[in-house]
């Protein structure tokens, strides 16, 4: 660099030190920015990397399971065997789903340390203190292993023991987080043996085999035991895909929000410096050593940005990734670790996408600015001419992205299409804001008296201020639209899932203890008359189409069969073909994932593998299946028990008699009684909780991410009006001098603002609508195939625009302090002559 | 030094062109002074643009130092600006966010001439030495066109073109400043042109002309 070029850079730099509102405003725009995108970024390559390690069992390589055809669980007597014919890769696992006493739910999984393939090992699950620590884990009375998350979660120590809703204890805990642990409590086998009072195992895995071993395996194997490959990770991959496309969406249009507040301070930065860069070009600085010298300049704004933004991102990813992680477990069964990976492909990443929006920041005013060649040029007639053609141009290139997305919103077929051409219509929305706004005013100035002068000139004023507020508007249009579309989408979401689960899950308790005899249940509840009734379900886990698929058996006389709710159905009525399905063994019903992402209509003809050969049965209805990320299928129970000899029990639905007071401690009971574990059971309200739970869970993302973009189109709209009484300031001074008083001084700025903010208030609430209704007839649909109403209401709408009158109101209290302060000091320097 | 040939610019104003040069011819010697003297509007700071390669002509030639301006690239153009001009005008043009000190080596460091002991020298002589850590926005607009003074003169440029000086100074201060503004460019050996409605002003230039109808002539 030579030195010339060292004192070009000295002059644009110094802009920024004298003027540090400018930094700190680009500053807070690009970290905000970065710093969202970054974070979920960083979720979802974690999450990603916890998908591709899922082959990994507690830092093991497993590449197959042997697994029980039905529930009925291991014996330890073929783990045994296996060992003795040579199967050392063999290693036992336990899986019990417990409640603490609080009513949380935590998983444990119980492996015997010592049969773990050693040669295959991975990860730290035998790093640091292990040899101290592996005699406690192994030894009476035991230790469990509980991530740090959980333990916060939980509020427990080191030592502490997790209390069991039945009272029981598990061994004290060893607070430490290891490689594929996940959220789930690691104890050794006999721990687990004794906690689940019996000896069964759940499965057993398999470590690294060869393809010739794995044909002597399963020789070994009786036939209600099955090997099959470990496709974890490929499922996983797959059925999380459309999770993480959202979050990514969201994420971008946080950055887009963010560098928003970017272009404002970049085109105040250069609109300050306009005198600058032309004296820079009247004293001979070529415009190529400009142009290099702003990208050296931008350069320097996306490295501190990255930087900054990236650390932040961890921050938000920190404070987010736990409730996502238990989303993910509870939703797709995904193990995610609880401390954060970071690679620096993201980091470099955030840089790429930082530099790329500067860029484009920088691009348009810039061009515009070099273009000013002459000092003529500089003049407010070509500033005012080139605010209007640069409306025009912007809405003409809204309208081209308005035809780009109906083209393309007839062909949306995956989630990322979806959200491009969602964002194709924010950004047209958006890009015609300004023409909007300057309508408006040009309306509004008509219709206004000619002898209301001051009303006149408030008005007028607007035109002053509209290209200020133009990117801060853009950006609270889209936080807006996106707040409003988001919160429709998640209220009609949880409003047809609450409705759903009340029909769904209308038994009072849920049973699943396999080795419980329900005749003798039924029985003993009917004679103590604390039952109504009782039915069990059945079903088998497949394949179909390459995805995990559930087949279900039920009991067509259940309660909840009778009025299983459809969305699609042959015939004229929902009725018609529930009794179709009731009375015709050769009928299905679907969920909404076999229609929607798999293409099957209603008529057609579907063919499933079962112990007898391929079956054909003639789909007669579509239900909705919230939540659930695989295909199932529902047939009478007894075509699931004359088809699948492995079929298994998938519980038992109880409905009590609501007129006995006391029918469920009855229950309760009995279900002792019989043997069954507290564990075994949940009630109806129990369950509905813990679904909704889940829900809020999930979508408590969500509504995280929609806050932190309203704070950053907030700080848009403070940068933009500190901005225009920098840029105004000699003006306001000249005006104070002739009389103006201050409060006129804050009607003059905010009743623009306050027009700008309501016309930005009223279009976003049909775009909002628009978004909702894309999200929920496209989107939700082709990424998770759940269909759901539109249920619109207007609070959320009305609540914004409080939320927005107060960031107007905190945004104008500031600039009115600021302007006190500075119009009087402007004043005094009007008066300086030479 | 400068020779300008059958010089042609007009400007389209909506629907009327208005013709403001109109076969310009010119020459000027090295080291000489010039007053560019004419009506509001009568083209001389087009001419001065024209000059210094800001604008283009539509027709004729500008040779400076034997370079042909009006074909110059842009680049080209840049590079004369920066080493062999300099340009004055009425409202300063300082660097807002560089102190005192910096505007003034701003472009002899441009061109990598700094020369400290001239820079002190002119510093002195414009009397400075007290504003040299200040913004010039904490100047007086009499002490702001020192500094743009000093600035155009540090590197000794060939020529000095000035639009309008002192027209923002009042008429003890304008006189102070011109005074000191034509010693100096006569000590740096540069050629001054300059744009004045003065005739107060004029007289400190060796030459006057007058800009009239597109056309220059020679004025008393």
């Amino acid at each position: 660099m030579n030195l010339g070029f060292a004192w070009l850079m000295k002059a644009l730099l110094s802009h920024y030190w004298r003027h540090p509102w400018q930094t700190l405003f680009l500053l807070v725009g690009l970290i905000a920015g970065v710093g969202l995108w970054s974070a979920v970024q960083i979720i979802n390559e974690h999450a990603e990397a916890s998908y591709r390690d899922a082959r990994n069992l507690l830092g093991t390589q497993a590449s197959h399971w042997i697994r029980p055809r039905r529930d009925q669980g291991i014996d330890e007597s073929l783990y045994i065997e296996l060992r003795r014919a040579g199967f050392r890769q063999v290693f036992p696992l336990i899986e019990l789903q417990v409640s603490t006493g609080d009513g949380l739910s935590i998983e444990v999984i119980a492996t015997d340390l010592m049969a773990l393939p050693l040669d295959s090992i991975e990860g730290d699950l035998l790093d640091g203190d292990f040899s101290t620590s592996w005699l406690e884990f192994v030894q009476p009375p035991f230790r469990a292993w509980v991530p740090a998350v959980l333990a916060t979660e939980l509020g427990i120590s080191e030592g502490d023991q997790i209390e069991l809703r039945d009272g029981r204890r598990l061994p004290p805990a060893l607070i430490q987080t290891r490689e594929q642990q996940g959220r789930r409590v690691l104890v050794d086998i006999g721990a687990a043996q004794y906690l689940s009072a019996s000896t069964k195992l759940s499965y057993l895995a398999v470590g690294q085999i060869k393809p010739r071993e794995v044909q002597r395996l399963r020789q070994f194997l009786p036939a209600d035991i099955e090997l099959v490959e470990n496709q974890q990770h490929l499922d996983l991959e797959q059925l999380t895909q459309s999770l993480h496309s959202h979050l990514t969406a969201m994420s971008l249009l946080s950055f887009a929000v963010g560098l928003f507040i970017v272009f404002n301070a970049v085109r105040f930065s250069l609109w300050y410096r306009r005198a600058t860069l032309l004296d820079l070009r009247l004293m001979g600085c070529d415009l190529r050593l400009l142009i290099v010298a702003i990208l050296l300049e931008t350069l320097v704004w996306s490295l501190l940005g990255t930087l900054l933004g990236f650390a932040i991102g961890i921050l938000i990813a920190q404070f987010l990734l736990p409730g996502l992680g238990a989303s993910l477990q509870s939703l797709y069964n995904a193990s995610v670790d609880g401390e954060l990976g970071l690679s620096w492909l993201t980091l470099f990443k955030a840089w790429v996408i930082t530099l790329g929006g500067l860029a484009w920041a920088l691009f348009w005013p810039l061009l515009r600015q070099l273009r000013r060649a002459s000092l003529q040029a500089a003049s407010s007639d070509t500033l005012r001419r080139d605010e209007q053609k640069g409306r025009r141009q912007l809405a003409f290139f809204a309208l081209l992205l308005l035809l780009f997305a109906g083209m393309g919103y007839a062909r949306i077929e995956t989630a990322n299409q979806g959200f491009i051409v969602l964002g194709l219509l924010l950004f047209a929305a958006a890009w015609l804001l300004p023409l909007i706004l300057a309508s408006v005013l040009r309306i509004v100035g008509q219709l206004l008296p000619q002898r209301r002068l001051l009303a006149r000139w408030m008005l007028f004023d607007g035109w002053s201020q509209l290209p200020v507020f133009r990117s801060a508007m853009m950006a609270l249009l889209l936080a807006l639209t996106a707040n409003l579309g988001v919160t429709t989408l998640v209220d009609s979401f949880r409003s047809a899932f609450v409705g759903w689960l009340e029909l769904r899950q209308s038994a009072d308790l849920y049973l699943h203890a396999p080795n419980l005899d329900y005749e003798q249940l039924h029985t003993a509840g009917i004679n103590e008359n604390w039952l109504v009734d009782s039915h069990e379900r059945i079903g088998i886990t497949t394949r179909w189409r390459g995805r995990p698929t559930l087949v279900r058996g039920a009991d067509t006389r259940a309660p909840d069969s009778l009025v299983f709710p459809l969305s699609k159905w042959q015939g004229d009525r929902p009725e018609d073909a529930r009794r179709a399905w009731r009375e015709r063994s050769n009928t299905i019903l679907i969920n909404e994932q076999v229609h929607f992402l798999a293409g099957v209509e209603i008529g057609e003809v579907i063919e499933l593998e079962t112990d007898n050969g391929a079956q054909k049965y003639e789909v007669v209805g579509v239900f909705y299946d919230y939540g659930n990320p695989y295909f199932q299928f529902y047939l009478p129970d007894q075509v699931v028990a004359s088809q699948w000899d492995h079929h298994y029990s998938r519980g038992i639905a109880l409905w009590l008699n609501q007129e006995n007071t006391a029918a469920m401690q009855q229950a309760e009971t009995s279900l002792h009684a019989l043997g069954a574990q507290p564990g075994d059971w949940i009630s109806q309200a129990q369950m509905r909780r813990l679904s909704v739970g889940i829900f809020d869970r999930t979508f408590a993302v969500t509504a995280a991410m929609n806050a932190l973009t309203m704070l950053v189109a907030a700080i848009a709209l403070l940068a933009s009006l500190l901005a225009i009484l920098q840029e105004r300031l000699p003006q306001f001074a000249q005006w104070r001098a002739l009389g103006v008083r201050q409060v006129e001084f804050l009607l003059l700025i905010a009743l623009p603002l306050l027009l700008f903010c309501s016309i930005v208030w009223v279009l976003s609430i049909p775009l909002g609508a628009l978004l909702s209704w894309i999200l929920i007839d496209k989107l939700n649909i082709v990424s998770f195939g759940w269909s759901m109403p539109l249920m619109w209401q207007f609070a959320p709408a009305v609540e914004l625009g409080v939320v927005i009158l107060s960031i107007c109101g905190f945004t104008l209290l500031v600039v009115f302090l600021q302007t006190r302060r500075q119009v009087s000091r402007a004043l005094a320097q009007l008066g300086e002559t030479v | 030094m400068l020779s300008i040939h059958a010089l042609y610019k007009s400007y389209q104003y909506d629907d009327v062109r208005q013709t403001v040069l109109d076969g310009l011819h010119f020459e000027m010697q090295p080291a000489s002074s010039v007053a560019l003297l004419g009506d509001s509007g009568s083209g001389k700071s087009t001419l001065l643009h024209l000059i210094a390669g800001i604008d283009r002509p539509d027709k004729g030639q500008i040779e400076f130092a034997g370079q042909a301006i009006h074909a110059a690239p842009e680049a080209r153009l840049a590079e004369i600006r920066r080493a062999q001009m300099s340009l004055v005008f009425q409202q300063f043009h300082l660097i807002t966010t560089l102190s005192v000190r910096d505007n003034i080596r701003f472009q002899a460091a441009l061109c990598q001439r700094l020369d400290s002991e001239y820079e002190v020298e002119l510093i002195d002589r414009l009397s400075l030495d007290a504003q040299l850590d200040k913004y010039p926005h904490q100047l007086s607009r009499g002490q702001q066109q020192r500094v743009a003074i000093a600035r155009s003169l540090l590197h000794r440029p060939q020529l000095v073109l000035a639009d309008e000086p002192t027209g923002n100074l009042d008429e003890a201060s304008s006189l102070e400043v011109m005074g000191l503004f034509t010693d100096l460019v006569n000590a740096a050996g540069s050629a001054l042109l300059m744009v004045t409605h003065s005739r107060a002003m004029a007289e400190f230039m060796d030459r006057r002309v007058l800009l009239r109808d597109g056309q220059l002539k020679e004025s008393e």
